[in-house]
């Protein structure tokens, strides 16, 4: 079993638009999807992420304000995820909750060590 | 595939409609610190919190005190807010310790709410801004949901409500109770309105289900809140829990599956609902003096109904009686009107029909079709058909409503067949 890194990114802008309501639904889907793409009864881990943040540089001497890019590039927070191969775990992905808002998944797969 | 094949997994349990629960609690507690000015702000600031709890909650569980932290996280958004805004008076007396808000406990939060519907039940309102304020505010609808629920366009409700938040603010400088005397006046309004809005989720079956019937979920739910507080647990408001109660043990049971209303003598009485029958009765029975009370003799006369195995065994005496202290106590044509059935059940047809030949020339009733209507049910009592089936037109041609007039051909299909046609 290999492990992969799912990157969230972009999605914000539909979720400032949701209803109390609405998100509370969104947040269920999200819930239901980790237990789902999960081999075990706990949900994948992972974390969600600030937009705000810092870009250090040049060890310290250049430290800017937040990530780089704008938007729907901004990873929003990351998942391990266990699969077999590449392809499932892109299919796996298929079902984030991430694009009913033209959010993006970014699969990435972890290096065997 | 194989995604289907796997066993269930213990989900996440959310309360139902907790976010939009929160969202009401977290307004009303920051509106009441900063000030009624910072409405707007406020709301943005719990918007914005909610849509971190939304995304950081779907990676774990929900916290213990959810209200907590939506509270803490929507107040440092709002100083943040005024801060940028230079709102330095408020933001700047604020000592940075306060950034660790003392998270009310359910009592002061209650307490908190019900302050907060007195404000937005505001007399100085109009009842249309009293029901909007009430369901956007305390009850976190978005301005599209109020719109689907009350039937009106978005833009429609858009406008009234900035509108109404205007005159909130102008009306309401703090969200402090009136005092005691006061509170028993305003509480007749608070009242009035959360029947309202009890009644526009009930009244209709147009549009979505659902959402209509968390209306009427959300006026009950506020009125647990007055039920909740000493100063505003009465006979009155009691009476309405009741009358809610029994009216909503039959929400599911009034719509056939093709959406249209059954009248209750149609209705599969198994499909009411017997816990909220119980809880309507419970609450009636507290009541100490009823015949003063429109909400306690409505929700008695509903009760009768409920407790009614069939339509047969309806106590149409009972209703009658009740029917008479409710006209007694307000002559409207309306009560009036109503109890022409439960007096024909009682005294017979004929003497229903002479009944409402006093009124049927009232200016309210003139372009009402219930008064046709009710004309023709007693006509087919009468089995004078001919009679029913010019009534029955006249209502046809009065009645706006999709549902009722459904209602109304139905009848009017149902006598033609029973009446051979004379050529």
């Amino acid at each position: 079993m290999k492990q992969f890194l799912y990157l969230f990114r972009g999605g914000d802008e539909g979720y400032a638009k949701l209803s109390p309501e609405e998100m509370q639904q969104h947040m269920t889907k999200w819930n239901e999807w980790m237990l789902q793409i999960s081999k075990t009864d706990e949900p994948v881990p992972g974390l969600p992420l600030n937009n705000e943040g810092k870009v250090v540089e040049k060890g310290g001497e250049i430290i800017t304000d937040g990530p780089y890019t704008e938007g729907k590039e901004i990873v929003g927070g990351y998942v391990i995820v266990e699969a077999n191969t590449l392809d499932e775990a892109v299919e796996l992905s298929k079902g984030c909750p991430i694009f009913d808002f033209g959010g993006i998944v970014e699969v990435r797969e972890a290096v065997e060590m | 595939m194989w995604l289907l094949l796997m066993p269930q997994k213990p989900v996440n349990q959310v309360v139902d409609h907790l976010f939009r629960n929160e969202f009401g609690k977290a307004v009303t507690i920051l509106t009441s610190k900063f000030g009624t000015q910072h409405l707007e702000a406020a709301e943005d600031a719990v918007q914005d919190a909610l849509s971190k709890a939304m995304q950081t909650w779907a990676y774990s569980k929900i916290p213990d005190n959810p209200s907590g932290w939506i509270i803490r996280v929507a107040q440092n958004k709002l100083i943040d807010h005024l801060r940028r805004q230079q709102k330095v008076f408020y933001a700047t007396q604020l000592p940075e310790n306060s950034y660790e808000i003392a998270v009310p406990n359910n009592e002061q939060f209650k307490d908190e709410m019900v302050n907060m519907m007195f404000a937005c039940c505001n007399p100085k309102l109009s009842t249309d801004y009293q029901i909007i304020l009430t369901l956007k505010i305390l009850g976190g609808l978005s301005i599209r949901e109020i719109a689907t629920a009350l039937l009106k366009k978005e833009e429609t409700i858009a406008k009234s409500y900035t509108r109404a938040k205007k005159q909130f603010k102008e009306e309401n400088i703090n969200l402090e109770l009136p005092n005691s005397e006061a509170i028993q006046v305003r509480l007749q309004m608070v009242l009035k309105t959360i029947y309202l809005l009890f009644n526009e989720g009930y009244k209709s079956t147009e549009g979505e289900s659902l959402i209509r019937k968390d209306l009427c979920e959300e006026a009950m739910r506020l009125n647990q809140l007055l039920l909740d507080k000493q100063e505003t647990n009465n006979d009155w408001s009691r009476s309405l829990m009741a009358l809610m109660h029994f009216q909503v043990s039959r929400f599911d049971a009034r719509i056939d599956v093709n959406g249209h209303s059954i009248s209750l003598e149609f209705q599969d009485r198994s499909k009411w609902d017997e816990q909220h029958i119980t809880l309507g009765n419970r609450y009636l029975t507290t009541v100490t003096d009823g015949m003063k009370n429109s909400y306690f003799l409505q929700a008695a006369i509903n009760g009768i109904h409920c407790a009614a195995k069939t339509y047969d065994q309806t106590n149409w005496t009972y209703i009658l009686i009740l029917y008479n202290h409710l006209y007694q106590l307000n002559a409207n044509p309306i009560v009036a009107l109503n109890r022409i059935y439960p007096f024909a059940m009682v005294n017979g047809a004929q003497s229903a029909l002479e009944e409402l030949q006093k009124i049927k020339n009232h200016p309210t009733l003139k372009e009402n079709y219930l008064v046709a209507a009710t004309s023709a049910e007693l006509y087919i009592q009468l089995k004078n058909n001919h009679q029913a089936e010019t009534e029955l037109l006249k209502a046809i041609g009065l009645c706006k409503n999709q549902q009722d007039l459904h209602f109304l051909i139905q009848k009017l299909e149902q006598i033609k067949k029973a009446k051979p046609h004379q050529v």
